[in-house]
């Protein structure tokens, strides 16, 4: 948890990928904040996916936890979002 | 309970089209989006084939375009996702955000992508097997990658990739591509690009990330291996239509069957785009749908 007590959530994006902006606004509407990595344009952020055998976006990570995919299921329960 | 003379079900184009004519014609019209306004072009880098953009526009421009098009003619919109329809003496729209009641329904849920069911799709998925290769191209970089289906959109994948890629497979069920003559001029004047033809993919191995594909051969049976780093999986849509099932009737593949004014089995009830039977699934015919669709519920409302 961060000091603002939410959980601490980096969103993975790409260029031009409609499923980052979905999961971008879907987390904005339900009042949580994140830092979002562009790996197109951070290359840490790509070898970070690459450590992790991730190769796809978006990427949820939720307190180290990646959620790969906009999979609205696991966000919810992750997050406690009813 | 809020009441509307309409409910749209979905924001693509043939929703938002629909929502344009229902505001303007002064119905109380919502419209209801469990996700991105724009539909399957938010998927699009450009459509050059809609009229009116002789030099193309980029998907989730248009989409946005429409919506807003739409919205300034006073109608409604809601991101929530629909979790039930009940008919009785007016039809009920359960959603996340509560329940509505309404006179009239316009189904324009659209469809999403259609998976393979083999094994290893689902745990590789994100790990080397993908369903945009807009998104997720960038991994493939210098990589060999292979793409499933014989329609534009595989097609247009394979082209894009090949811009990046080392090597790009089109593995095929059938001997010939059903993509426009256009994209197949393209695609095979593409030397990175390789066809196997009368193949589907029968397991997708590896663990924690994707290392082969095993294929079978559609005629003889004959089972063989693919190294490949990544998969793009193109095998057409599935219409989101499981939960309409209640109140109209689906065709054997989901599909919604219209009349030609957009008119499903039940009273009161259209469908507009990709979602119905046969549909075209163009931005223009979804359009267009969306247009017959809204004059029919005024037309129903009115009768």
């Amino acid at each position: 948890m961060t000091a603002s007590g939410q959980p601490r959530i980096i969103i993975f994006t790409g260029a031009s990928c409609p499923w980052c902006g979905r999961v971008k606004d879907y987390l904005k509407e339900k009042r949580f904040r994140f830092r979002e990595v562009n790996v197109e344009r951070d290359p840490d952020g790509a070898r970070e996916l690459q450590r992790r055998n991730i190769r796809g976006v978006p990427v949820v990570l939720i307190n180290n936890f990646p959620i790969v995919g906009f999979d609205k299921e696991k966000i919810d329960k992750l997050l406690g979002i009813k | 309970m809020n009441e509307y003379d309409v409910i749209i079900i979905g924001g693509g184009p043939a929703g938002l089209a629909a929502g344009l004519y229902t505001a303007r014609a002064g119905l109380k019209a919502i419209l209801i989006e469990r996700g991105v306004f724009g539909g399957q072009i938010v998927n699009a880098r450009v459509v050059e084939n809609y009229p009116g953009f002789p030099e193309g526009i980029s998907g989730p421009e248009l989409g946005e375009f429409m919506r807003r098009q739409a919205t300034k003619f006073g109608l409604e919109t809601i991101i929530t996702e629909v979790t039930g329809v009940r008919s009785g003496n007016a039809y009920e729209i359960s959603t996340n955000e509560g329940n509505m009641e309404t006179k009239t329904i316009i189904i324009a849920a659209g469809s999403e992508y259609r998976k393979l069911a083999v094994p290893g799709e689902e745990s590789l998925t994100g790990h080397g097997v993908s369903y945009c290769a807009t998104c997720d191209g960038f991994f493939f970089r210098d990589r060999e990658v292979a793409v499933v289906g014989g329609g534009d959109t595989a097609v247009t994948d394979a082209l894009e990739l090949s811009q990046h890629c080392r090597k790009v497979y089109i593995i095929h069920r059938r001997e010939r591509l059903r993509a426009t003559k256009a994209l197949q001029e393209k695609v095979f004047s593409e030397p990175k690009i390789e066809f196997i033809w009368n193949t589907v993919v029968h397991e997708i191995v590896g663990d924690r990330l994707l290392r082969s594909l095993t294929m079978r051969n559609t005629e003889t049976g004959e089972l063989s291996n693919l190294e490949v780093d990544g998969l793009f999986v193109a095998v057409g849509l599935k219409p989101n239509s499981q939960i309409f099932s209640q109140i109209v009737t689906l065709d054997e593949e989901g599909f919604i069957p219209t009349d030609q004014l957009m008119r499903t089995s039940a009273p009161g009830v259209f469908a507009a785009g990709d979602i119905r039977s046969s549909s075209f699934r163009q931005v223009i015919t979804a359009t267009g749908d969306g247009a017959v669709a809204a004059n029919s519920t005024f037309k129903y409302l009115h009768e």
